[in-house]
């Protein structure tokens, strides 16, 4: 290290670097929260006010000093809070269901030896590199005809086999060592009780990131909700909320505040997940 | 690590089930492993095949097929469909304002990812903080960014105010088929690079920091340092970024359907959003099926060309 530090210069030009770069970081990074810091400013004042401050920029456009939770009061009543409320129900059960579906693929992959593996792996993979988005409007129409259309079952459902979540579950699963398996069977269990007793113990931060993935995927999607759960029961949040966008009457302080509040419900699940989130997410980029 | 924890948590309620069941265990062992298998895959296999893998099926059966309004039904036309997509103006627009967009908008999200994964894993006050800030729009659900961007992007909106403060006139943004694929592009990019920085930091983390020792006792700048050193050692995380990201590009819709349907002009009508107004606007859906064929097999190409870059960088 020392030998590192005599050779990039005087200590004053470091000091120098060392300030030119945190100024340059935290500029680029305020930069990058200024439309979310906008958009919950303005989540917190009357929809009136949205273009007040605007022209020109000033202390006010970006602080407020009269906030009031009115929007969210409303938001508690309107539409919008119905299709949040739905969001929230379809992804939950997403993850629960999805994370079921997808480890006991993972496991018999990762840990069953069995002939037609190297099959059933290709098709995982195959079902993988087709992107779901491409194929949304002909499955949209098998939906149409399955009489799915419009149900909570037609939401969850292209959700739940996720070809990512098997892929980093198998990846976890393949590490643990096989004599635990033989230990397992010594002691009388069967493959699913070393699947419930051994593996899923052991794999609680896969199983995080493989729901974390589950979640994302649900909660980020749009194509598919506004292609098969458009009626007022069944229509999720980030399509409520871009339908709110093409009214004439916007009331921007409730969109603001809905805007915010989809984005806060996964943001905290991915701080509260950060490190698992990071894990799957540098698993995915070693493959 | 964990395993050893879990062995232990792991005996005590075995030590039970041992006693209890010397039969069912005799019983499991003649069990053929590939029955067993299937079952712990059929869930996930029926909802890979009828969900993923089925839709493409159909969507190649039916694109080699036509309504026909004098025989009543569908006729078979080979590939007459994909031969008129090629011959229709939107189409053909749409291919090309899709392949202007995925050029400029994948080296600008990968570059500027990486300068800034550079400059937050230098040492510099708060870079923590600073960077959470840039990784934080990933939260955000695309339909959701659209809607703020398009308050933004409004001729009395955000945008337009910081355009005046820095003494620039006012601009259309959407409005505008100049302006409405790259307000598209900033979008994005301000979605997708924090996302992006993510793989790189951890790449960038990965490469031994004895090297950059080595190369600064050389006297190596910071630019030859950052070109000769971490350049070649983020390859992998930088090729698997590069193709992810095409393939992410490839897909938008969320923004083009809220902001712009397209337009104006076609200006921004990018594939996704070509394939739902045939669905659903034109009604012609076999055209639409042949257009999801092309996609995925787009998609599909790049791949396999980060199969084909991944292999040759291991070589390397």
């Amino acid at each position: 290290m020392s030998a590192a530090t005599a050779h990039t210069g005087t200590p004053r030009r470091r000091t120098l670097a060392y300030l030119g770069l945190s100024v340059l970081g935290a500029c680029i990074g305020l930069l990058f929260l200024l439309p979310l810091w906008w958009t919950f400013v303005n989540s917190l004042r009357p929809g009136g006010d949205t273009f007040r401050y605007l022209n020109p920029l000033q202390w006010e456009t970006f602080f407020t000093a009269t906030p009031t939770l009115s929007n969210y009061a409303a938001l508690l009543h309107s539409d919008l809070g119905l299709a949040t409320l739905n969001s929230v129900i379809v992804s939950a059960i997403t993850v629960v269901v999805g994370l079921a579906i997808c480890s006991m693929a993972a496991f018999a992959l990762a840990a069953i030896p069995f002939r037609g593996s190297g099959a059933v792996f290709i098709v995982v993979v195959v079902s993988f590199l087709i992107p779901f988005d491409a194929i949304a409007i002909p499955l949209a129409n098998l939906f149409r005809d399955w009489n799915l259309q419009n149900t909570y079952a037609g939401l969850i459902l292209p959700g739940l086999g996720n070809g990512m979540a098997i892929f980093l579950l198998r990846t976890f699963f393949l590490a643990i060592p096989k004599d635990l398996v033989e230990a397992g069977r010594l002691d009388g269990l069967g493959w699913w009780g070393i699947f419930r007793r051994i593996y899923l113990p052991l794999s609680v931060p896969s199983l995080i990131g493989a729901g974390l993935t589950l979640f994302l995927f649900q909660w980020q999607s749009y194509m598919w909700p506004l292609l098969n759960g458009t009626d007022s029961q069944h229509i999720l949040g980030p399509i409520a909320l871009s339908n709110l966008q093409g009214q004439f009457n916007v009331d921007y302080g409730v969109m603001f505040a809905g805007s915010i509040v989809l984005t806060v419900i996964p943001l905290a699940i991915i701080i509260g997940f950060q490190r698992y989130f990071i894990q799957s997410v540098s698993t995915t980029g070693l493959k | 690590m964990a395993p050893s924890q879990v062995f232990d948590r792991r005996k005590t309620p075995e030590t039970t089930a041992t006693g209890q069941v010397p039969t069912t265990r005799s019983r499991r062992r003649r069990a053929s492993p590939s029955l067993i298998a299937l079952a712990f895959l059929a869930p996930a296999l029926i909802s890979l095949i009828v969900l993923r893998i089925a839709p493409a099926a159909v969507a190649l059966w039916e694109s080699l097929f036509r309504q026909s309004l004098l025989q009543g039904g569908t006729v078979f036309v080979g590939l007459g469909n994909y031969g008129d997509l090629f011959g229709n103006a939107d189409f053909t627009n749409a291919l090309l304002v899709t392949l202007v967009f995925s050029l400029i908008v994948n080296p600008l999200q990968i570059g500027a990812a990486f300068l800034l994964a550079v400059l937050y894993t230098r040492k510099a006050a708060g870079a923590k903080i600073w960077r959470s800030l840039v990784v934080l729009p990933i939260a955000v659900p695309p339909a959701v960014s659209a809607v703020v961007w398009s308050v933004i992007y409004r001729p009395d909106g955000l945008g337009n105010s910081f355009l005046a403060l820095l003494g620039l006139p006012a601009q259309p943004f959407l409005t505008s088929p100049q302006q409405s694929l790259a307000s598209i592009m900033v979008l994005l990019s301000w979605i997708g690079i924090g996302y992006w920085m993510l793989f790189l930091i951890a790449g960038i983390n990965d490469v031994p920091s004895e090297l950059y020792e080595a190369a600064s006792i050389d006297g190596a700048s910071a630019w030859r340092k950052l070109w000769s050193v971490t350049f070649p050692l983020v390859r992998r995380p930088l090729a698997f970024v590069l193709v992810a990201d095409t393939v992410s590009n490839f897909l938008i819709f969320a923004p083009v359907q809220i902001l712009t349907k397209g337009g104006p002009s076609g200006s921004s009508n990018l594939l996704m959003y070509d394939i739902y107004t045939r669905a659903y606007t034109l009604g012609d859906l076999s055209k639409a099926q042949a257009e999801v064929i092309i996609l995925v097999l787009l998609t599909l190409i790049i791949v396999a060309l980060q199969f084909r870059l991944l292999r040759s960088s291991d070589a390397a």
